[in-house]
Order: C-alpha cells, then sequence, then structure tokens
C-alpha cells in the first residue's frame, strides 16, 4: 500500500506560517509522500515562497509540488520554484519523479494546467490569435502531462495538477467559470497513461471526488475543500482484500 | 485594478451587478488581498460575502478594502477560516 498525502491552494506567506506545522509533523505517521497540488503562494514572490517553504520544508517525507495560477502571479516561477527545490522540495512542470514506497515504485508526473474547459464546452484553437494562444497553452501544458505521465518508470502512477482535469470536482463552482478551472485535454492525458490517481486544486468551491471518463479516480484536494491541513489517500495494491473497485472510507 | 480605478466608482454608488463585479475583481486584482474563492452576491440592498481564507488577518483586510472602496454598501461578512488540523482517517482506494 502507498500511503499519500495531498492539499492544494495554501496560499501561504507570512501570517500562515506555523498554521499548517502541527498537523505536518505527523506526516511521516500517515504517509509516504505529500503531493501540493499548487496556489503553494498568495502572489508568486520569493519571500512567500520562503515561506512555503519553512512550513513545507523538512517534513520527514519527500514533498513534491506543483505550483498554481497564484504562484504566477509575480512572473517570478523559476525564482518560486528554486527557493523550494533549494528547501527539499520537488517542483513538477512537465516532469515526473519516482519514489520507492516500501518496494513500490510511486511514479508522479505534474503539470500546474490550464484553463479551457470541458467536453461540449470548450474552447477552440481558433479564431483570434489571443484564442489560439489562450487554447495553445492549454494543449501543450496537456501534451507535457501525457509525455511525463508515459516517460515514468513505476508500478503506480499519479498526475498532479492545480487545474481540474474533469468537471465532476467543479460542481459547486458557477457553471460560468468551468473554462477557467480546468481543461479535458488534462484528462484525456491522465487516461492515456495507465493513471492510478489524479490530483488537483484549483476549485475553492467544488467537490473532492470525480472520474475521469477512463475510470480514473480525480481528488480535489484545495484547502477550503478538504478542510483539514491534507487528506490521505490510500492506494491498494492488486493483492488487496477488497471486494468491489469502490471506494472504501476509512473510519467513517 | 488600480486604487485610483476603484476610486472612480465613488461614494453611494447602487449595489447593481457593476459593483458586484468591481468586489469581485478587487478581491483577485488588488494585491493586498488576492483571494479568488470567495463568493460574492447580493440580497437586495446588501453585499454578501461568503467562503474560507487562511488567516483572521486576510479576512479583516478584505472587510476593511471593502468598506474603503465601496463606502455606505450594507456588507455582510461570512468568511470563516479554512481548518488546518490533521485527518483523522484516510481514504482507501482499491
Amino acid at each position: 500500500m502507498i500511503r499519500i498525502a495531498a492539499v492544494g491552494d495554501v496560499h501561504i506567506d507570512k501570517d500562515v506560517v506555523g498554521r499548517y506545522r502541527p498537523a505536518l509533523e505527523e506526516l511521516p505517521d500517515k504517509a509516504d509522500v505529500l503531493l501540493l497540488a499548487g496556489d503553494l503562494t498568495r502572489h508568486g514572490t520569493e519571500d512567500e515562497a520562503r515561506c512555503v517553504a519553512t512550513e513545507f520544508g523538512g517534513l520527514g517525507v519527500p514533498v513534491i509540488a506543483v505550483l498554481g495560477n497564484h504562484d504566477h502571479q509575480s512572473d517570478q516561477p523559476d525564482a518560486v520554484t528554486r527557493v523550494l527545490t533549494d528547501a527539499g522540495i520537488t517542483v513538477l512542470e512537465g516532469t515526473g519523479t519516482v519514489l520507492d514506497c516500501g518496494g513500490t515504485r510511486l511514479g508522479v508526473a505534474g503539470v500546474k494546467g490550464f484553463g479551457g474547459g470541458f467536453a461540449g464546452r470548450c474552447a477552440s484553437n481558433f479564431g483570434e490569435p489571443e484564442m489560439k494562444a489562450f487554447v495553445g497553452t492549454t494543449e501543450r501544458i496537456a501534451d507535457s502531462l501525457a509525455d511525463a505521465l508515459h516517460a515514468l518508470d513505476c508500478d503506480v502512477k499519479v498526475a498532479l495538477t492545480h487545474y481540474a482535469p474533469v468537471p465532476d470536482t467543479l460542481v459547486g463552482e458557477p457553471l460560468e467559470i468551468y473554462p477557467f478551472l480546468g481543461c479535458y485535454q488534462l484528462g484525456r492525458a491522465i487516461d492515456s497513461a495507465g493513471t492510478a490517481l489524479a490530483l488537483h486544486g484549483h476549485a475553492h468551491h467544488g467537490t473532492e471526488r470525480g472520474t475521469t471518463p477512463g475510470g480514473v479516480r480525480v481528488r480535489n484536494v484545495a484547502h477550503p475543500v478538504i478542510k483539514q491541513a491534507y487528506s490521505v489517500y490510500h492506494l491498494l495494491g492488486d493483492d488487496a482484500d477488497i471486494d468491489s473497485p469502490s471506494l472504501v472510507h476509512a473510519g467513517r | 485594478m488600480t486604487t485610483q480605478h476603484h476610486a472612480d466608482i465613488g461614494t453611494n454608488r447602487p449595489l447593481d451587478e457593476y459593483a458586484e463585479a468591481e468586489v469581485q475583481r478587487l478581491l483577485t486584482e488588488d494585491g493586498r488581498v488576492a483571494e479568488q474563492g470567495l463568493t460574492v452576491s447580493r440580497r437586495e440592498h446588501t453585499l454578501i460575502l461568503c467562503g474560507d481564507v487562511e488567516s483572521a488577518q486576510r479576512r479583516d483586510e478584505i472587510v476593511r478594502l471593502i468598506r474603503e472602496q465601496f463606502p455606505g454598501i450594507d456588507l455582510q461578512v461570512d468568511i470563516g477560516l479554512t481548518r488546518a488540523n490533521a485527518p483523522a482517517d484516510a481514504e482507501e482506494l482499491s
């Protein structure tokens, strides 16, 4: 079994440092890895990134992150990434990493993602250059996620994004802003690669659980959605004592 | 959005959908706030703010800025602080 802790949209700044730490100290007992699903800062400054590094560095488990749109606000994503990397946090963008979790190789591929909308209600790469640039960005990022997932040499694959790959986990958000919250192309990338689980954030008013068209479980781990410091997901192996592929809630 | 732009809105502006849109953009675009997770809605003459933020300071700053930029509006604040406790359980996925 692989134990994955995850949270997104923590929006750390000086006023939040220390808030997560009591719960994070328990992480090594609860999880093998912590995944951060973007929007780690408020404005994407180096100072805020240092606050993230203080809060999520040195946890006793590996920490893997993608950036979110807030982390791009100051146009310094490389500086934010450098600060996080210096603190031992692995930052993915069209890349992947593999961890040994008790003999099972867990592969995580990640991208920020982008908007664009979902099947039947999506933007098209057509018309004005601004529209082509928008959808072109969507497609380029989704393609890089597919490439990163396919390149993983591991036993279990997890996709980590900030934007949503399915509309299921957006329920609760206004329908009108779905195209700004995610895109179907991310879901297609996830479905193309034998992915076991997809985690994202971004949709504060969304829903925790969803599924891709290909049957991959999707979880919205935005902090206001999960309402705790992080959620933990147990990925069970083929020999798990479980009757069906449906979800089992421990302790509920 | 700049402070000057907000100043153009003026005092005693009707609480219409334009004001609602300006508040929504203020929450996102003002560097002192940068909140995209709050719901802004109108009920008769009252503007209602709903959602969760990460600290009490952020909630206070949001309320202060809106009162400053939109003086005279009836504001109802229903903003909570997102809990940051450790999870009591895990979800098992086959």
